[in-house]
């Protein structure tokens, strides 16, 4: 079977500094994997070196998705093939309409794959429907992108869009930052329901908290741009206990 | 310079009377300004002063149609047209006006007294308002009666033809106390020189929505003057949007005359290949407790170059004076280049007054966050310069003017290079 998601022996770059030095990861379809780690571990660096950012060098290794490498793509191919990245800080969009927004993204994708434009009536229905759930109400999405938006309602907006792209490989970074814990229930069971055994999910965190809320098939602690330890969601309960301290020398 | 080198040339222009003859006299002895000229430092007239050109002054065409463009968006605005050709008024075009305007023209009318107006609102001693004055190609005043609110738009359509002829329509618009009136301006013609000359005047309580578009062709130059009086407690919300021409300079001149009265005097210029726009205002709060808001918006593309340079004046009793001003300029390309040059000059001590300018790109982090989404870079592009220029034209009430102008900005987009909408 060809993994979802294999990062083999990945190192990247910001500037002339190495930042992620040997990274290998596989996520088959299904799983989730969350990836914790100090401040400076590289975390952040890897979220956008998997969505493509510009000045995020990769230097050696490959991504590949569903067995293809998406190295060469720009950020839009690889979020038409399937990527989605929610993002640590979401970023606001003055005068850009949060529903035509939305429709472009949807849009862009149904275009690659040979489909109709989605119909604007069905599509107010179906955004308004996901963000019910969400507790997004109409106000809020007919701002411009993230504009006036809390710092909760910007992450919720996030997982609005992973809705309605349906990514088969979703990357959720620090997705609780700056999270109440009411506003943390609400978007992790956001998440959970986008759970499928088609989808993959890497969820990147600092804390455990979130962990307890969106559950990992698989945790690894990311310390100094490599992967120190993997285990099962045990290990994210030990580093709550112990902290990061030692997991180096452990190495 | 010798006045008979002057373009165009007036030589032949004999037996004016009044304020036209002084204009002729002004025009002779200094004709256009150098670039040792401050005002005119950003903006050089070399591709004016190169060309031989004859001013329209003869005739008048009745029965021509307008382009299409414009009756399309005339009929979306269901507004009346007033047509000129070459700067002379179509005076059938006058027949249906909105009920309570009432239009004087230079055709058949004694036009001297109200000339005289129009140079007393228009720039003093300014190079188009010499020169348009003396060489009037037509004269036309669309004045509104006291307390009478007309909404339907009007719209004047002013296109021509010719490269080595110059036009010089004349217009004053005069609205009575507590009255109103729509005004469009449509600029597009294929003519060596534009020179529209413009006169507005508010009486008390008055309100006048304004807005126009420069979309002249590649190879025309346009050079505007504008003046506007505004009285007591009275609304101009003007805005003009310059994307035509290979060089254009829009100036307008406001004095607060009344207190309390507002002024939006808000603008967008779009440059491409290697044209040149220029916004100039000068914002004169001559009394106080006024209000006057300025929003510039540039877009450059190519080898374009955009100048905003406006100044703000508060007289010396003009307390609690509010005059906002913001310039924001965007450049697409690394030769494209943008001048700002905002200035506050504030005699009184109790005022609220702001100015900025500001020149940048695309936002990367914005550009990164809409292609993570899967929309591709050019419609991200466009979906980014969309963004900035609508933040502007929100400011225009008026939806049929709203709507007019963003005819100009979606249809000057489409054509960004590298964009699809």
């Amino acid at each position: 079977m060809t993994a979802l998601l294999e990062i083999r022996d990945l190192h990247a770059s910001v500037g002339d500094t190495p930042i992620l030095k040997g990274i290998n990861l596989t996520i088959n379809a299904g799983e989730i994997h969350a990836i914790m780690g100090p401040n400076g571990s590289g975390k952040s660096t890897m979220s956008y070196v998997l969505s493509g950012r510009n000045g995020y060098e990769v230097t050696s290794g490959d991504v590949l998705m569903n067995g293809v490498s998406m190295l060469e793509m720009e950020p839009d191919e690889r979020a038409r093939a399937g990527m989605f990245l929610a993002f640590q800080y979401p970023v606001e969009l003055p005068g850009v309409g949060g529903m035509s927004f939305l429709r472009a993204a949807v849009n862009a994708r149904r275009i690659e794959a040979g489909e109709d434009e989605v119909d604007q009536l069905e599509f107010v229905k179906m955004v308004r429907a996901k963000a019910k759930i969400l507790g997004i109400n109409d106000e809020m999405l007919k701002r411009a992108v993230n504009v006036g938006f809390s710092g909760g309602e910007k992450k919720r907006y996030e997982i609005l869009q992973m809705a309605l792209l349906e990514p088969m490989m979703a990357v959720l970074d620090e997705t609780d930052s700056g999270l109440d814990v009411d506003a943390l229930k609400i978007v992790s069971e956001g998440v959970n329901l986008l759970r499928d055994p088609a989808r993959s999910m890497l969820v990147i965190t600092h804390y455990q908290r979130l962990l307890d809320y969106i559950v990992p098939d698989y945790v690894h602690i990311l310390s100094g741009g490599k992967i120190r330890k993997s285990g099962d969601k045990s290990l994210a309960l030990e580093v709550e206990e112990q902290g990061y301290a030692g997991i180096d020398d452990a190495a | 310079m010798l006045a008979s080198t002057m373009q165009p040339n007036l030589d032949q222009m004999t037996g004016l009377g009044g304020v036209r003859s002084d204009a002729l006299a002004r025009w002779q002895a200094s004709g256009w300004p150098d670039a040792n000229v401050e005002a005119w430092r950003f903006t050089r007239l070399g591709a004016v002063v190169a060309r031989d050109l004859v001013p329209a002054i003869q005739g008048g065409e009745t029965g021509r149609e307008t382009s299409a463009t414009i009756a399309k968006i005339a009929a979306e605005m269901q507004a009346h047209v007033i047509r000129f050709y070459n700067g002379m008024i179509d005076v059938a075009s006058l027949d249906g006006l909105p009920d309570g305007m009432v239009a004087t023209h230079s055709l058949t009318s004694d036009f001297d007294a109200i000339a005289a107006e129009v140079a007393g609102l228009a720039p003093n001693d300014h190079p188009v308002g010499n020169l348009s004055l003396a060489a009037m190609s037509s004269g036309l005043r669309l004045s509104v009666a006291a307390g009478v609110q007309i909404t339907q738009p009007v719209l004047l359509a002013f296109e021509g033809d010719g490269e080595n002829v110059s036009a010089h329509p004349v217009l004053m618009v005069d609205v009575g106390m507590g009255g109103a009136a729509v005004i469009a301006e449509w600029h597009q013609s294929q003519l060596g020189l534009n020179a529209p000359l413009g006169a507005l005047r508010l009486a008390d309580k008055a309100r006048l929505d304004y807005a126009k578009v420069q979309a002249e062709g590649a190879d025309s130059v346009h050079l505007a003057a504008t003046g506007i009086a505004l009285g007591e407690e009275s609304v101009f919300a003007g805005f003009s949007i310059s994307a035509g021409g290979q060089l254009a300079r829009l100036e307008t001149h406001v004095t607060l005359t009344g207190e309390t009265a507002e002024c939006g005097l808000s603008a967008i210029y779009l440059g491409r290949d290697k044209q040149h726009h220029d916004i100039t205002t000068y914002m004169d709060h001559a009394v106080g407790h006024c209000h006057s808001n300025q929003i510039i918006r540039g877009v450059l593309d190519d080898a374009s170059r955009g100048v905003f340079q406006g100044k703000v004046h508060v007289a010396p009793d003009a307390q609690k004076t509010d005059g906002q001003q913001m310039s924001r300029a965007l450049l697409l390309s690394r030769k494209a280049e943008a001048d700002a040059k905002p200035e506050l000059e504030i005699y009184a001590d109790d005022v609220i007054c702001a100015h900025g300018a500001t020149v940048g790109e695309l936002d990367e982090t914005q550009l990164f966050y809409l292609t993570s989404r899967g929309i591709p870079k050019a419609k991200a592009r466009a979906m980014l310069i969309g963004a900035f220029l609508d933040d502007a034209i929100d400011v225009v009430d008026n939806a049929a003017l709203a709507s007019m102008l963003r005819h100009i900005s979606d249809g000057w987009m489409a054509d960004v290079k590298g964009v699809s909408l």
